[in-house]
């Protein structure tokens, strides 16, 4: 799925040079899960920022499928995200003026997707969430982890190739994090998707196929997990 | 569906921001659209005090070049160049002499054949012919006046019209040649001249049957007489006029009349009502500089400070629109990273924004449009009554008068109500603008969008 070569990227700040992520070399494998680990400002986010073709490499290359994201156009950028990405995000992101499902819908307009098939799948993908009865809720109406929910419908309601999720308990009580947690397992699974999941929190780490390490905007490879 | 969805949602939740906006910029429109108004009030209101002296229903006057020596006017009656031809007139003329009232043609002359030819050309819908003069001793200042002589039928172009007459009669068809006059009401009232007063013109008496006033009380002429009679005053004056009165078939037809008449009568001056007498004499530029009084006051009011009030209104509105655009899109940079991440192309992005921008711009040229016509309405009420004096006749006479034939006439200051218009044209104008200033301020959000880098935009809300 990826391949990482030699990816660095700087940050100008006044005068200094930050790297926030340092020469990572790293294969991603279809259907894998990878937990990237590690402290607040060591990089975890650039990296999935560079996966998901948010962000450019200064130098090195980030291959998806064999397509270097940072070579394409700005446009075949967006629609790779667009057909291939799914994104999960910390603080949710929803749109606060939609509908939950309006919410899952919007990820489906890049596609072209006709109205009828829109609402359809969008049906679909939030009682797969366990989030039917909640469809015509604005986000201000939902609970933090009923909002993931539908960021996670969201992500997924394109059949992507692969998801990103950036902390998505982070901002989540215990109880809702596991939830979550076992709901993207579940997820990944079912659909056998390539997953890149950054957290903080070794026990949601462990329960990945393999768990990385960004210290300092280097990545080591640290377990290797059972989980088939 | 989604977009329309998604725009109104978003106008929903900003409404204060939105509705700002929107009075923003119906503030602007409703000045454009308020001193439009005022404007085309004011230009109404010189139009009617112009055509008290350009003519009832006419879209051109025709003259000949200025008749200002009375030597010319002795060539006309056949003196010929010589001792029988002396600024004291034609010897054995006696309507000519140094000390005798003389009658001399404002414009050198034609005949009435000229008026049925240019009656004649198309898209002439008619003409009429005067004959005018003026009648006074030679070189004075006072006591001198202008006299018409005119058709006495209904026309419905020319000099006159039934319709001006306060008091007395109108002419009748039976006075085409009779000594009968109609005498200006500013004329009559400082000679004490009324209905069944007799005047005296050249050798000829005239029974006044009639008091007449313009449409705004003023006019350069004093009496009005018969053509016929008026043709019989003077020698070599016989069938005979000088200025004719022409109405085009439609306002279109205007300009092309005009190349018309001046391709049949060469060196002749062919008015509108943008040149009157500017062929004729070096006179000020359009009908709006031979106003004088408060109303022209008013009409470089409207023209100068009203015009820049109104666009600095607008450019202040423009300016907002744009600020608070660019605000509201600074604040949802992350909504816009995230939809960038959904893969959302950037031009999607800007059309909701350009979307949003114009709908309140729709409803600011609305609001705008009603604000226009709130401040119509409150000039119409609160406005005082305007003054008005044509200084194109007397400038015009006192030119005349140096050149040793004529003095000027006095015509004093009428008052003239001001009717502001809201005319379709500035309602469209102003409708433009808002949408032109709501454009503007979405292109500005769109150009922030089109910079946002998603992964900086997201960073916000980590």
């Amino acid at each position: 799925m990826y391949t990482l070569t030699g990816v660095t990227k700087l940050y100008h700040k006044d005068r200094r040079t930050i790297p926030a992520v340092a020469g990572v070399d790293l294969i991603v494998g279809d259907r894998e899960w990878l937990a990237v680990q590690g402290r607040t400002g060591h990089g975890k986010t650039t990296l999935l920022n560079l996966l998901g073709g948010l962000d450019r490499p200064t130098q090195g290359s980030v291959e998806l499928d064999g397509t270097s994201l940072g070579a394409l156009p700005e446009a075949k950028l967006t629609r790779v995200r667009a057909k291939s990405i799914g994104f999960i995000f910390q603080t949710f992101n929803l749109i606060p003026t939609l509908t939950a499902a309006e919410n899952v819908e919007a990820a489906l307009i890049p596609l072209g997707t006709g109205q009828a098939e829109r609402r359809r799948r969008t049906a679909t993908a939030l009682e797969s969430v366990g989030l039917t009865n909640r469809a015509t809720h604005l986000p201000t109406e939902l609970s933090g982890g009923q909002q993931q929910r539908a960021a996670i419908a969201r992500a997924l309601i394109k059949d992507p190739a692969v998801v990103l999720a950036d902390e998505p308990t982070g901002n989540l009580d215990e109880d809702t994090r596991d939830d979550i947690i076992a709901l993207l397992e579940h997820l990944w699974r079912e659909r056998g998707l390539t997953l890149v999941l950054v957290t903080h929190e070794t026990s949601i780490a462990r329960r990945a196929q393999r768990v990385a390490v960004m210290t300092d905007g280097h990545l080591t490879i640290r377990h290797e997990s059972a989980n088939p | 569906m989604f977009f329309v969805t998604y725009l109104r949602r978003e106008l929903g939740r900003r409404m204060r921001q939105g509705v700002f906006v929107a009075l923003g910029l119906a503030l602007g429109v409703g000045l454009v659209v308020t001193v439009g108004a005022a404007s085309a009030g004011v230009t109404k209101a010189e139009s009617g005090v112009l055509s008290g002296l350009y003519g009832v229903g006419t879209d051109i006057t025709v003259n000949g070049p200025l008749w200002i020596t009375t030597h010319q006017y002795c060539m006309r009656a056949g003196c010929e160049a010589g001792p029988n031809c002396t600024p004291k007139g034609c010897h054995g003329k006696p309507e000519l002499g140094p000390q005798t009232k003389i009658q001399t043609p404002l414009f050198d002359t034609v005949s009435a054949s000229t008026v049925a030819a240019v009656a004649r050309l198309h898209d002439v819908a008619a003409a009429t012919g005067v004959l005018t003069f003026v009648y006074g001793l030679k070189h004075a200042q006072s006591g001198n006046y202008t006299v018409d002589g005119v058709g006495t039928g209904h026309s419905p172009i020319g000099a006159l019209s039934a319709d001006r007459v306060v008091s007395g009669h109108y002419f009748t068809a039976a006075d085409s040649d009779a000594g009968v006059a109609l005498v200006d009401s500013v004329y009559a009232a400082i000679s004490n001249l009324r209905a069944g007063s007799a005047i005296t013109i050249g050798q000829a008496r005239f029974t006044v049957i009639g008091i007449v006033t313009g449409p705004a009380g003023t006019s350069p002429v004093s009496v009005y007489i018969p053509l016929a009679r008026a043709q019989a005053l003077g020698a070599g004056l016989a069938n005979q006029v000088n200025l004719i009165y022409v109405a085009a078939a439609s306002a279109a037809d205007v300009a092309a009349v005009q190349s018309e008449i001046s391709r049949l009568l060469p060196g002749d001056a062919v008015n509108t009502d943008g040149s009157l007498f500017s062929d004729t004499w070096p006179a000020p530029s359009g009908p709006a500089s031979q106003v004088t009084g408060s109303l022209a006051d008013a009409a470089k009011l409207t023209s100068d400070l009203g015009r820049w009030v109104s666009v600095l209104a607008l450019l202040a509105a423009f300016a907002v629109a744009c600020l608070l655009t660019m605000a509201a899109v600074a604040r949802r940079s992350a909504e816009f990273g995230t939809l960038k991440a959904l893969g959302w192309r950037t031009r999607r992005i800007t059309a909701q924004v350009l979307g949003e921008s114009l709908i309140t711009g729709i409803l600011g040229a609305a609001a705008g449009v009603g604000v226009g016509f709130a401040g119509a309405a409150i000039i119409a009420a609160v406005a005082p009554t305007l003054s008005a004096t044509d200084a194109t006749a007397i400038g015009s006479m006192q030119q005349v008068a140096q050149n040793g034939s004529a003095p000027p006439v006095v015509s004093g200051p009428v008052s003239v109500p001001l009717s502001p218009s809201v005319t379709a044209g500035v309602i469209v104008l102003a409708v433009l603008l808002a949408m032109a200033g709501a454009l503007l301020a979405g292109a500005f959000g769109a150009w922030r969008i089109a910079r946002l880098r998603p992964a900086s935009a997201l960073a916000l809300v980590a």
